[in-house]
């Protein structure tokens, strides 16, 4: 193996945190040299993340989320809404600059790359999964993964949704899906669409079985070796800071 | 006044717009859609507050010729079209 990338390793904590790392991560990557870093990551509680874009209240039920514990988060990438629930998804961020040779400046052709690290981990749990693009990767047919880009601070930054076990009901209930209530047949034809680690290999995956193999994709389709290490104290204060953005109000109802 | 329009194969579109005396007063865009810089939208929305109803749409094209924004899963004329249907739709918001 090659360079030596970090790997902050499955951590586990609040969605204005988990944002706000990723935020610091990327705003600090060239201004301090921190390294290349590849992140993987639990919401707890479990949360609803939207898109840059999108509007909260066209995209959650505020009530819903509120009734059963689930934060609600903006992210500073586009994209759609994602159910983080912390019993069923695993995410990833990766933090590298542009004009990394391993990451393309064409932001499509970056994403088949950076996806083609997630479809190589999944491949080593024995799921056959393929980069749809824009921003998907889907197994048999169905959506396992999405994912999201943005280029600020000369950087990449990528952090995409890993289905391990979701619950496709509480789903329902803090997504507000357009014209339709929530039923039977409606989760029928999500579960057409989507899919998750278990429902695809027929058993049990734990979260350690499936860091390990997104471990082992990201070495191989970067050729790096992932190095588990610590944040630096500048990136934990900054993102103390930034956390602060990410529980506004004014953030999350921005649109 | 509100319209939605999916882009076939693409992203999702939602314009809500309001207007008084002919004139865009307030309008939001949003959607799943991906945008680089993702601040061009605010520019965009900026840009067409205040403008005639006539007028908006060829100025959102004016904007994107202009700015050129990197979009994924809309195009330009995607945008035109969820204003254009907005406009149209004399649906109070």
């Amino acid at each position: 193996m090659g360079e030596e990338w970090r790997l902050i390793d499955l951590l586990v904590d609040s969605a204005p945190r988990q944002m706000a790392l990723d935020e610091a991560l990327a705003r600090l990557r060239l201004r301090l040299g921190t390294p290349n870093t590849v992140r993987l990551y639990r919401w707890r509680p479990s949360a609803v993340s939207i898109g840059y874009f999108q509007s909260v209240e066209e995209e959650v039920n505020l009530e819903a989320c509120q009734r059963f514990g689930v934060d609600v988060i903006r992210r500073i990438t586009g994209g759609g809404a994602v159910f983080h629930d912390y019993n069923g998804e695993i995410t990833y961020s990766l933090v590298a600059p542009e004009g990394d040779p391993r990451i393309p400046q064409d932001i499509l052709e970056s994403y088949r790359v950076i996806c083609g690290a997630v479809v190589r981990g999944l491949a080593k749990l024995g799921v056959d999964a393929e980069f749809a693009p824009v921003n998907d990767i889907v197994a048999g047919g169905r959506k396992i993964s999405g994912n999201a880009q943005t280029r600020r601070y000369g950087v990449v930054l990528q952090h995409g949704t890993i289905l391990v076990d979701s619950d496709l009901k509480r789903m329902f209930q803090v997504l507000r899906v357009k014209d339709a209530k929530i039923s039977d047949k409606l989760i029928k034809a999500v579960e057409e669409r989507v899919t998750n680690l278990r429902r695809y290999l027929g058993r049990e995956v734990g979260f350690q079985e499936a860091r390990d193999a997104l471990v082992e994709g990201f070495q191989e389709a970067f050729q790096v070796e992932l190095v588990p290490g610590k944040l630096t104290r500048e990136e934990e204060e900054l993102a103390r800071e930034l956390e602060a953005k990410y529980r506004s109000r004014e953030w999350v109802f921005r649109r | 006044m509100r319209a939605e329009y999916k882009v076939p194969g693409g992203k999702l579109l939602v314009c809500e717009v309001s207007v008084e005396k002919g004139v865009v007063k307030r309008i939001r865009i949003t959607g799943d859609f991906f945008m680089h810089p993702e601040e061009a939208i605010d520019e965009l929305e900026k840009r067409l507050t205040g403008v005639s109803t006539g007028e908006a749409e060829s100025r959102l094209l004016g904007f994107f010729e202009e700015r050129n924004p990197q979009l994924f899963g809309v195009s330009p004329q995607d945008f035109a079209r969820v204003l254009r249907l907005a406009l149209e739709s004399g649906e109070p918001t």
